[in-house]
């Protein structure tokens, strides 16, 4: 069952980085980027590191989301349509 | 029986995964990819309680306790920025 899910968590992190590279909207690419971390918290937890999973679920996720929104919202020689 | 409930959570959950990651892919504007974020999130939040109880670990509820105390940062940061107000 573990290895199951463990299977899917990872498939789902490689459609994600896969988005997060192939999607034209950078509102959208910056999401995929997130879910990236979300998926990965979930996989460090199955490996039973719950310290690593903590720290990925508060920077990897949370803050680096905000971080490139900044970003974005800073630059405005190129609009998204 | 509650190894056969657990197990069958596992599985609900994981079709849950496979459909916001299809909401993900294949949803037109930005607000449907923001939805499917919150709906991977609060996944993502019952399956780390699920691995808890699973595998009996209960330090793992404070991944999930963590997760859901920031996970409505970003939802936020997208919708202000949405509004072009961040």
């Amino acid at each position: 069952m573990m290895t199951l899910l463990t299977l899917v968590l990872c498939i789902g992190i490689l459609i994600s980085a896969l988005l997060a590279t192939y999607l034209e909207r950078r509102v959208a690419a910056v999401i995929s980027a997130g879910l990236v971390g979300l998926f990965a918290s979930v996989t460090y937890v199955i490996l039973s590191a719950p310290d690593v999973a903590m720290t990925e679920a508060a920077i990897g996720s949370g803050i680096t989301t905000v971080i490139f929104l900044f970003a974005l919202s800073k630059t405005k020689e190129q609009p998204d349509e | 029986m509650a190894e056969t409930i657990l197990n069958l959570a596992v599985i609900i959950i994981m079709i849950a995964i496979g459909l916001g990651i299809y909401r993900l892919v294949k949803g037109p504007t930005v607000v449907d990819r923001v939805i499917a974020l919150d709906l991977l999130t609060l996944i993502a939040i019952a399956l780390i309680v699920m691995i808890a109880l699973v595998t009996s670990r209960f330090i793992y509820v404070d991944v999930a306790l963590v997760y859901g105390l920031l996970s409505f940062l970003s939802v936020l940061a997208v919708a202000r920025y949405l509004e072009k107000g961040l």
